[in-house]
């Protein structure tokens, strides 16, 4: 059974290519646009891995974080957490809250397809 | 759904967040302080940036990373938003609009282009502190090419990965086997040994610790950096240690070697070279802090932290060691030498030239003073002044080895043109002597040196029926002797054959038949005007224009040559030099009212003159050798009549001895020479000129000059009057060396 991938992005162009990235590479998708949107999808089913984006609208990445990881389905779920490169401030948040995963944007389809790669095979 | 409809989607998507960009700059004119719309704001140009970057519309992301800046600025307060900000933003929403039409930088059209950079100017104001408008960095490096090879090679050129994870990688979400198996990607797996030792017993196991650790042997082309980074998300969760294959450490020691030269360290070396990353670098000096800081002993240097570390091998620190060590002498090497310029070393020269000068002067009045305290003042001062002298004179001391290495090609392309196997060894490179007399000396060692490659070595068949090496060998030894440097060029070879040097010195008339020479004498020949022995002339040398060529330059720096010889066992071509030509010990005489300066080293010693003796010829009788001799009063035209006592100077230069008559003998004189101007160029007998103490001017007589002089006169003469005076007479009288 092919594992599941969470992509928490609030722009629409940026999911549709970790999407089309993902799925060749053999996972499934999950989309959502924002984290309150991931929370309400994931529904307690299985994941293998989150991507989600730090800054957006209605629940930032850092707050969808600390709540998903609160949920012990998925306290063992790896996180990559995208952000830019200048935002050191909210990586030590990120981390708090559980990130060890870190990919900064722009980053082009197949850099993230490595990282996912290092965490979990589709 | 494919990347084309993504597109579509990023276009409208971007669209939608611009139209936003511009509704919330507009309403936040009205509220410049709604820190919601600020981010709302923020979010807009970062998303779009974030979807250009992922189509990689690197124009659009360069643009936008700077905007996103400025807008950073506003959000974190740093920057009020007033109306001109506002126009700019509006401005530059509109430029995006634009470029994220264009699927790369080269379609942009000249008003676009013109519109960024300008817009990018009126941004760097807004920018903090002039931050450069830097390109965003990608932190995933490209996926590496990876080779793999068809396995069953054996083991030991693999890269050599043990990893400890922490108990919490798990509670992270990280699986520790994902690594293991992305690693594998990077080649091939050779094994992977799980560690169970930190397994705790079953009441103590939590299922949600990590307690495994691995051994992996990889096979892969990837470089150190690439391997490392495939555990970049556990790197705070895991020990981690790569140590490269062994066929990689001649590479890495390679490179060490190669790098640039500079002030590096021993870390930044091994980084440089790709053997140690940053990351196992900074881990390295963390441990070295804090070992410091817990022992107050000795610091451990960091390469054998990091050998203990097992991040690197102990070759490679020492390889880079000793790159470290090659920089640093190379540089202590470079601070200390002082480049000067050499008309200015030659004033100095001078000028302690003319102190030596003064000095004797304050010497000469210090004692005819009869002063004590003047006479030891004085004696003081002179002590010094000769230090400063001969510190000087050290000044223009240079080693003989660069000239020396020069011949390596000389003998290199002497042997292949001649078909001979020929090393050249240097020794004594180290030995200084004068940096004009190092100038003077190259050509005439290039000719000795060729020689000794063309007639000296011989065949390398010939040289194996001799039971020799195949391989000829010519060194050039270079010492110092008593106040001169020796330069020896020897071979190995056959040695001189002086039955064919005498019998080819008769047949140019260079000897008569009934000479008697010793061999030392016969060698000598081979300096002679117009010798050569080679029995076919070679293309190197032997045209005639050899030894007599060499003889004659080295005896105008007021140096000697002679040929060693022994016949099987090769020859040695020995230069004598004087130190330096600027200074020079002389013997100073009288004749009349001037004074004139005999070089020291050549004066064998001094006798009484007695007209009477001489039977009316130049020639006198010292114990049984004929001695000509020349009348310096007269040779120089000297005024006024001659004194009472006279004295002869008796005089020896390359084998020869004559006397130089002069009125009387004033001892020992250190001098410093003064070249006679283009004027005197033409003068015979003089070869500088020198002031003594009491300023007077006095000349330095070229021995060499009258000798040859007298020689030929008397060749002349002894020829004529051979049937006469015999054997006896025979002249030049052989001299035996000293």
């Amino acid at each position: 059974m092919a594992k599941t991938v969470l992509v928490v992005d609030d722009s629409a162009s940026i999911r549709q290519v970790v999407a089309i990235t993902l799925k060749g590479a053999g996972f499934d998708v999950i989309e959502a646009c924002d984290g309150r949107d991931a929370l309400a999808k994931l529904n307690g089913q299985r994941v293998h891995l989150m991507i989600s984006d730090v800054n957006m609208p209605n629940m930032d990445g850092i707050t969808f974080l600390k709540e998903v990881k609160a949920r012990p389905e998925y306290k063992f779920t790896p996180v990559i957490m995208l952000t830019t490169e200048s935002a050191e401030e909210k990586k030590a948040a990120g981390q708090a809250a559980g990130a060890k995963a870190w990919m900064v944007k722009p980053f082009q389809p197949a850099q993230m397809l490595a990282a996912v790669n290092k965490l979990v095979m589709p | 759904m494919n990347l084309d409809q993504a597109f579509n989607t990023f276009l409208e998507e971007s669209r939608e967040l611009l139209a936003d960009l511009e509704r919330y700059l507009l309403e936040l004119e009205a509220d410049p302080n709604d820190s919601e719309l600020l981010n709302a704001l923020f979010r807009c140009v970062h998303t779009v940036k974030g979807a250009a970057g992922i189509f990689a519309l690197d124009h659009v992301v360069a643009f936008t990373h700077v905007v996103e800046n400025v807008l950073d600025r506003l959000r974190a307060g740093t920057l009020g938003l007033d109306a001109e900000l506002a126009a700019l933003l509006l401005k530059c929403r509109d430029h995006i609009d634009a470029l994220i039409e264009r699927p790369s930088a080269d379609q942009l059209d000249e008003p676009l282009r013109a519109s960024d950079a300008a817009l990018l100017a009126a941004l760097a104001q807004y920018q903090e502190g002039g931050e450069a408008a830097a390109a965003p960095v990608p932190v995933q490096a490209a996926a590496p090419k990876v080779e793999v090879s068809g396995g069953g090679v054996v083991g030991g050129d693999t890269w050599h990965i043990s990893l400890r994870f922490a108990r919490e990688v798990l509670a992270h979400g990280m699986d520790p086997i994902s690594f293991i198996r992305y690693l594998g990607q990077l080649g091939e797996l050779r094994y992977v040994t799980t560690l169970s030792d930190a397994l705790p017993a079953g009441d103590d196991f939590d299922p949600e610790s990590c307690y495994l650790g691995f051994e992996i042997e990889l096979y892969s082309e990837a470089d150190k950096a690439t391997i490392e980074g495939v555990f970049d998300f556990v790197r705070e969760l895991c020990q981690l240690r790569i140590l490269p294959p062994r066929s990689r450490l001649s590479e890495y020691m390679q490179l060490i070697r190669e790098l640039p030269e500079g002030p590096q360290r021993l870390g930044e070396i091994l980084v440089a070279s790709g053997a140690l990353t940053e990351a196992e670098l900074a881990e390295g000096l963390r441990l070295q802090q804090e070992q410091r800081q817990r022992e107050d002993a000795a610091k451990q240097p960091i390469g054998e932290v990091l050998v203990a570390q097992g991040v690197v091998q102990p070759e490679l620190v020492s390889a880079a060691l000793s790159k470290q060590k090659q920089s640093r002498e190379r540089q202590a090497q470079a601070s200390r030498y002082l480049r000067v310029q050499a008309d200015k070393l030659d004033r100095l020269i001078n000028l302690v030239g003319e102190l030596v000068i003064a000095s004797a002067s304050v010497g000469l009045n210090a004692a005819k003073s009869g002063d004590a305290d003047t006479q030891e003042a004085a004696a003081a001062m002179s002590l010094l002044v000769e230090e400063i002298r001969d510190s000087t004179l050290q000044l223009r001391m240079v080693p003989i080895g660069e000239t020396f290495s020069r011949y390596q090609r000389v003998v290199r392309d002497v042997a292949a043109e001649l078909g001979k196997d020929i090393a050249l060894v240097i020794s004594g490179a180290d030995t200084e002597l004068d940096k004009s007399v190092v100038e003077k000396i190259s050509e005439p060692l290039t000719h000795l040196v060729r020689n000794a490659c063309d007639h000296g070595i011989e065949s390398a068949e010939r040289r194996l029926e001799l039971g020799k090496p195949a391989q000829g060998t010519v060194r050039l030894n270079a010492y110092h002797e008593s106040g001169a440097i020796v330069i020896e060029v020897s071979d190995d070879g056959g040695g001189l054959n002086a039955a064919r040097i005498r019998a080819k010195a008769l047949e140019r008339g260079l000897i008569r038949p009934d000479q008697t020479l010793s061999e030392q004498e016969i060698f000598q020949l081979v300096f002679e005007p117009g010798f050569s022995t080679a029995a076919t002339v070679t293309n190197l040398s032997g045209r005639g224009v050899g030894m007599d060529v060499v003889k004659r330059s080295i005896e105008a720096l007021r140096g000697t040559v002679e040929l060693l010889s022994s016949p099987g066992q090769g020859t040695t071509c020995r230069i004598r030099l004087p130190l330096t030509l600027a200074i020079i010990d002389g013997f100073l005489c009288r004749v009349g009212d001037a004074s004139y300066v005999v070089p020291l080293e050549m004066v064998v010693e001094c006798i009484e003159f007695s007209a009477s003796e001489t039977e009316g010829r130049d020639i006198i009788n010292l114990r049984g050798e004929v001695l000509p001799f020349v009348r310096l009063r007269d040779y120089f035209g000297v005024d006024g009549a001659v004194g009472r006592r006279q004295n002869i100077i008796v005089v020896q230069y390359a084998g020869q001895k004559a006397g130089l008559v002069v009125d009387e003998l004033l001892g020992e004189h250190q001098t410093v020479i003064k070249p006679l101007g283009p004027l005197f160029a033409y003068l015979k007998g003089i070869s500088g000129s020198t002031i003594l103490g009491n300023g007077q001017v006095a000349l330095i007589v070229d021995v060499p000059a009258l000798i040859g002089r007298l020689t030929q006169h008397d060749d002349a003469l002894a020829g004529r009057r051979l049937p006469r005076t015999g054997a006896a007479a025979a002249l030049p009288a052989p001299v035996a060396h000293h």
